[in-house]
């Protein structure tokens, strides 16, 4: 009977061992859950892969997110998607007016001298105001599909602001694989000649480091982490 | 993962005699070792594992049974010695609760896709219980088997709930559908399990008590 005990007691350490390397300290019960972890510990580069859309002429994603126009709000998407894309969609044109209301009213109102009289506050300056903004940034990993003249047909279709909100593909097969596997983002078919992917709204700061994953629920909670952090690099 | 339903009767590798069976232990073992391979092993165990249901509900009990038959073949000598540090099979139920409460962690399906390691502790986990469960079952009697299945039966209906009703994909690599699909038939063989658990200690005690009479 003691040996039994004893390899009881083994088995069940060895369980917990096991069970709390899996959950990173029983914490994390999904892939996701430990991967958005991580990037909460450690921000992620974005890799240097060629972006590809229209405004966007074939730049390095690392330049880009970091080219001092804020921090981003980045989804991936397919524009042949018809279901949470559309959702999704909807979801980055809520946040495009939120943005678009919000720097209307941060602009100053500018009397006929040209002097600031209202509403500026130190954000408003020219230069400052471009590094405290939210920007949207919707990657396609449809390459096969989505090149520039579609890309560009859909964010019409989108009512995208490009100043706010662009879109992009990436080009290269490869370097596709590249961006989604350092973001940790996994595309599968959905088995109805679409796909579902996980990672719903990534936050990326002013040097194109990704810190946050969001779900596709957490809207306001996305928009104002990002915004917290554009005021950070304002400040 | 309960075992399949062919592990509630299993067969006793002690309870036999030495000779013709030794060599169909053999068989049974070299049978088991082939049925891994060929669930564990490209091409077919990437297929298997391309979907949540056929890689939780094909190869997760084909690996059982593989395990299963495996212990067929274990050598007298080294069974005996396993049973001493298994009174009442009890080591063996434990660690099958143990390892598949482990394995129905959602991320344990994700990370067996893209690390070796878990792929591998996944794999001699699930052969390890087959074994476990052939080893222990009748030396546990009615007592621990019921108290294995209280625990490993509501465990995994829960799962399988929590699979049927999560809103979110709980494994990138597996569709929200898929996900669904697998939970309602984990309850499914929970209920299954329990029911042929039930309806087989009551016949049997039934007959006892009948035998006990006359």
């Amino acid at each position: 009977m003691f040996k039994t005990v004893l390899s009881c007691t083994g088995l069940a350490v060895a369980a917990y061992l096991t069970a709390g390397w899996v959950t990173k300290d029983f914490s994390a019960w999904t892939a996701e859950g430990a991967r958005r972890a991580d990037v909460l510990q450690a921000p992620v580069a974005v890799p240097a892969v060629r972006l590809e859309g229209p405004g966007i002429n074939n730049r390095p994603a690392n330049e880009l997110l970091a080219d001092g126009r804020g921090v981003t709000i980045l989804d991936f998407v397919y524009t042949r998607c018809v279901s949470v894309c559309t959702t999704l969609g909807s979801g980055f044109q809520q946040l495009q007016a939120s943005i678009k209301a919000e720097e209307l009213q941060r602009q100053p109102a500018i009397d006929q001298a040209g002097q600031v009289v209202a509403g500026g506050d130190a954000a408003a300056r020219p230069g400052a105001h471009a590094r405290g903004r939210v920007r949207l940034l919707s990657v396609s990993f449809d390459g096969k599909h989505d090149d520039v003249a579609v890309l560009g047909r859909y964010a019409a279709q989108m009512r995208a602001d490009p100043d706010i909100w662009r879109f992009a593909g990436v080009p290269d097969a490869g370097e596709r694989r590249a961006l989604l596997d350092a973001f940790g983002v996994v595309v599968i078919p959905d088995g109805m000649g679409g796909y579902q992917h996980n990672a719903a709204l990534l936050l990326l700061d002013a040097r194109g480091r990704l810190v946050r994953v969001f779900d596709y629920g957490e809207l306001t909670a996305a928009l104002a982490q990002a915004r917290a952090l554009a005021a950070e690099g304002r400040g | 993962m309960p075992a399949p339903p062919a592990a509630i009767v299993l067969p006793d590798a002690s309870a036999v005699a030495p000779r013709p069976v030794a060599r169909m232990g053999l068989r049974a073992a070299g049978l088991g070792g082939a049925l891994a391979a060929l669930v564990a092993m490209p091409p077919l165990g990437a297929v298997l594992e391309a979907g949540m249901a056929t890689h939780m509900l094909l190869q997760y009990p084909a690996l059982l049974l593989a395990g299963a038959l495996g212990a067929c073949g274990l050598p007298r000598r080294w069974r005996a010695g396993l049973d001493a540090w298994n009174g009442l099979g009890i080591s063996g139920l434990l660690f099958v609760t143990l390892a598949l409460a482990v394995l129905m962690i959602p991320r344990v399906l994700d990370l067996a896709l893209t690390d070796g390691r878990v792929e591998f502790l996944k794999i001699a986990s699930l052969l390890g219980c087959g074994l476990a469960l052939v080893t222990s079952w009748r030396r546990a009697g009615l007592v621990v088997q019921g108290f294995f299945l209280g625990n490993v039966l509501p465990m995994t209906a829960v799962a399988g709930s929590l699979y049927l009703d999560a809103p979110l994909r709980i494994c990138n690599a597996y569709r929200l559908d898929e996900q669904q699909q697998v939970g309602a038939a984990l309850v499914a063989i929970v209920a299954t399990v329990a029911i042929a658990w039930l309806a087989s200690t009551g016949w049997t005690l039934v007959r006892q008590e009948q035998c006990s009479e006359s």
